[in-house]
């Protein structure tokens, strides 16, 4: 799990790709560092990105903390991009955290900052709805964004 | 580009392709990148944009070559992308190719290479196209990809340019025997002898020439009999009997008594009972049980040869041997004549730290004594006190190998909260000479490769020739696991052969049901018997006992037969002794030596009679026709088309006929066969006249007959005697 400042809701909403081969994997990205490891960069996402990557191989522990992982990789390539915590530990749960328990590696993923409807700021977490975001939502993404500027 | 001068002294080496078509790539991944051999580029491969079918590659090959393997390059790591089955196509072009294999690759970074098909009958063939058609990647949800193939085989000219020339005269030579095959179908003499007198190909073997100038032409039916008896008696059935699939045939044993009375000279009725058989003696033995309202102890040895139960001890624990139980799994040594036991279930009222100890004992049949191996094998570092585990001897090594079983703890006397989960053992080995266990693998959640996972009411065989334990089915607390794979004793390794989670080859057919399981080391087979569902929701739907073999050279299930409640129901008593009820709780044991399987008791099942156990025992031999049966059959073919010759003209000959020489080739025993043959009589009152002309041809109805029986006849032959079994009518499409 992750953290940073106990407020999350200055922080800005990320569109996740896939470093590998661009696929579109979370809408919902927000930058991160591990609790137990601050010198990680990742990014996390709550709602679970179902459509974009599938389990691969088993459950594990890490050394740093005793959260039970497993590894998703991205639906397009293959490539492991990032774990979903299965069971958080108890440390964890107890640390300042942003409740999310789906993790993106810094180096598998590229985060494009969204932004808000005006087109004129960046959109922020505190801005964002809880619920789950259409698909139709999801596709403005990237080329949209770049259009407006 | 591949080198072509990389040939080696055989002249076989590396050949050059280009990718010709594909069916789809994603992002970077395109085709050619599979040209280059990276494994540690992730990016150097090529990847389908989706799993949905077709996928494919089309490479073109240089210049035409004999294509003799197939290597395919991995990522350094393991990749859910990789190929878990594919196939792969050859041909002189897109549209007409031949499989050349129909394969996997493992999940690892090792570079795997394949044998192609590259000759018919002997004789090498050339491909300039080959086609590459992923079925199934390691991640089920995932695309395919295919980081790096090469394909080696022959371009020399001096070498290929015989084989095109032997390709192109052997498909031409195929088309003249399919025209060969029409002409005479339809009676165009002329043009069939004049293009056979051409081509001088035969259209089959001269044996089957002389069959067809008798039979259709000539109508000499007796000379067609003795052809054929001559054939059957050369063997050359032989090849068709062996592609039959078996017939199982129970037969209810009824055992010699002794006594007047005949409840005390055989075994009593039960259920989680235990049998062995020794095949050398052919004896059965048998131990313990549930009677439904308790734990039995009693020791029966059933002779084949005597048909004849006799009872060894009425209780063994008088005799220094276990107590009464059941649940426990037993095992022959049949080297040295003796037999183990291990494990039980007790009740949880009568579970305390005294009762929960796993005993094992062994038991001497030439000296007739038991011997106490352990009174606790846990404390030996063996396995805890389990029931409805696997046991199997390697008299070979002299070493027991069990698995699996739910290990009984005592209620709530641990303060840990975890007892109340269900715990089951893992695989332990036992050393027979030195008495010593040692754990190959603990109970785990199939985390690795070579980890698997324990479990009740499975199947475990050991296979004596290449000396593998096979493992499937069973349940773990609620899940029915359907996973099969083998574990090999020697090397210590596990090999999944079904995960069990996808319907491919190996998928066990019949899962969370009671099976119990007999393996024939000599054929390869392992033979499964599906009992009753332990669920009662599934049960009242299916409600059936099932047979099936898995072929372990073809890695495939076939189904032998099946029945059914409803089917049963109906036809009330008569049917219930021709084969065994569905059961579980059951004993199945296998003589691979005589190829009979024998059956003893069980439970039925029987929601409203709970207590109700059953004592009845069953042999089943599985059947192929036999030469003499095949022989009966087409004499019976002949006669019957005989009759219907004869009905046409002579009515009155035709009926003694019918009554006479066709009668005694029918099996009056069998329903089937007599109630067709009680129909044949019809012909005598039909006219000819609803007989279709074959086209442009003269052929006349009884031609048309003859010819129709001369095909039957001949499918029965080997395949390089016969005339090709397609027609040529049906190249054409509309």
């Amino acid at each position: 799990m992750s953290s940073s400042p106990c407020s999350f809701k200055n922080r800005c909403v990320s569109l996740l790709c896939c470093t590998f081969c661009q696929h579109v994997l979370s809408s919902r990205g927000m930058k991160a560092v591990l609790l137990a490891d601050s010198e990680t960069e990742l990014y996390s996402t709550d709602i679970p990105p179902s459509n974009a990557v599938d389990f691969v191989g088993s459950c594990y522990f890490t050394d740093i903390c005793g959260c039970k992982l497993k590894d998703v990789a991205c639906l397009k390539c293959g490539n492991i991009v990032g774990y979903h915590v299965i069971v958080p530990c108890k440390s964890c749960l107890l640390s300042c955290n942003n409740g999310h328990f789906w993790m993106f590696h810094g180096k598998a993923v590229f985060g494009v900052n969204r932004l808000d409807p005006s087109g004129m700021n960046l959109l922020l977490w505190g801005n964002l709805p809880d619920t789950e975001e259409k698909e139709s939502e999801q596709s403005f993404s990237l080329p949209e964004e770049e259009c407006i500027r | 580009m591949a080198a072509s001068g990389a040939a080696s002294a055989s002249g076989s080496g590396v050949l050059a392709y280009t990718v010709h078509k594909w069916s789809s790539f994603s992002s970077t991944y395109l085709p050619e990148n599979i040209l280059v051999d990276k494994p540690n580029d992730q990016s150097s491969r090529w990847s389908s944009e989706s799993n949905y079918p077709p996928q494919y590659l089309i490479l073109k090959l240089e210049r035409p070559a004999i294509v003799q393997s197939i290597t395919f390059g991995k990522y350094e790591k393991t990749h859910v992308c990789n190929l878990k089955k594919f196939k792969v196509f050859g041909g002189m072009n897109e549209e007409n190719m031949t499989e050349l294999l129909s394969s996997g690759l493992k999940n690892d970074y090792n570079k795997e290479t394949f044998t192609l098909k590259h000759k018919i009958d002997e004789q090498m063939f050339p491909c300039r196209f080959i086609k590459i058609v992923p079925l199934l990647s390691w991640g089920p949800s995932f695309n395919f990809s295919i980081w790096y193939v090469e394909v080696n085989g022959i371009d020399e000219p001096d070498v290929v340019q015989p084989c095109l020339n032997w390709y192109s005269k052997y498909r031409e030579q195929e088309a003249i025997r399919l025209c060969l095959k029409h002409f005479r179908q339809h009676n165009y003499t002329e043009a069939f002898e004049s293009l056979q007198k051409k081509t001088k190909i035969a259209l089959e073997h001269p044996m089957l020439t002389d069959l067809h100038d008798k039979l259709v032409l000539k109508g000499d039916f007796d000379a067609c009999e003795e052809l054929i008896e001559k054939a059957v008696n050369d063997g050359l059935f032989n090849q068709y009997i062996s592609q039959q699939e078996y017939k199982p045939r129970w037969s209810q044993i009824i055992p010699k008594s002794t006594k007047g009375d005949g409840e005390d000279s055989r075994p009593g009725m039960r259920g989680g009972h235990q049998m062995v058989i020794d095949v050398q003696s052919e004896t059965v033995y048998l131990f313990g049980g549930w009677d439904g309202t308790q734990d039995l102890a009693d020791f029966w040895a059933y002779s084949v040869r005597e048909n004849q139960w006799s009872c060894i001890s009425r209780d063994t624990e008088k005799e220094n041997g276990p107590s009464a139980r059941s649940c426990h799994k037993m095992c022959i040594d049949t080297q040295r004549r003796q037999i183990y036991t291990l494990g039980r279930y007790l009740d949880s009222s009568v579970r305390n730290s005294k009762s929960l100890k796993s005993d094992f004992y062994r038991y001497d049949i030439d000296t007739n004594t038991w011997t106490l191996l352990s009174e606790d094998t846990s404390a030996d570092g063996g396995p805890k006190l389990v029931f409805d585990h696997q046991m199997c001897m390697d008299s070979e090594k002299h070493m027991i190998y069990t698995f699996g079983g739910r290990i009984l703890t005592c209620n709530g006397s641990v303060d840990d909260s975890r007892s109340i989960e269900p715990q089951f053992s893992g695989l332990f080995a036992f050393d027979c000479q030195s008495q010593t266990w040692k754990i190959l693998r603990e109970d785990s959640c199939n985390a690795g490769p070579e980890d698997i996972q324990s479990r009740i009411g499975h199947c475990m065989l050991f296979h004596s020739k290449n000396r593998c334990l096979y493992v499937f089915g069973g349940q773990r607390s609620k899940t029915y696991l359907n996973d099969f794979f083998s574990y090999d004793v020697d090397i210590d390794h596990v090999d999944i052969i079904s995960d069990g989670t996808k319907k491919d080859s190996g998928m066990v057919p019949m899962t969370g049901f009671t099976q119990r399981a007999t393996i024939d080391p000599e054929l390869n087979e392992i033979h499964v018997l599906s009992g009753l569902s332990k669920d009662k929701e599934k049960r009242e739907e299916n409600v059936r006992n099932s047979f099936w073999i898995y072929d372990i050279v073809r890695n495939s299930w076939s189904c032998v037969y099946k029945n059914d409640q409803a089917v049963k129901d109906n036809s009330g008593k008569s049917l219930q002794e021709e084969e065994p009820c569905p059961r579980f709780a059951h004993q199945l044991v296998y003589d691979e030596l005589h190829k009979v399987h024998y059956l003893f008791g069980g439970n039925p099942g029987k929601s409203c009679s709970p207590k109700m156990r059953l004592d009845d025992f069953w042999s089943l031999k599985l059947c192929r026709p036999s030469k003499e049966y095949l022989l009966r059959h087409c004499k019976y073919l002949i006669r019957k088309h005989r009759f219907e010759e004869r009905a046409q003209t002579e009515p009155l000959t035709a009926l003694k006929y019918l009554q006479n020489d066709l009668y005694v080739t029918v099996d009056h025993s069998n329903p089937e066969e007599t109630k067709e043959f009680q129909l044949l009589a019809s012909a005598l009152f039909k006219s000819s006249s609803d007989f279709t002309p074959l086209g442009f041809s003269d052929v006349d109805h009884t031609y048309t007959q003859r010819t129709q029986l001369f095909d039957t006849l001949v499918n029965f032959f080997p395949d390089n005697m016969t005339p090709p079994k397609g027609n040529l009518v049906d190249l054409i499409t509309l």
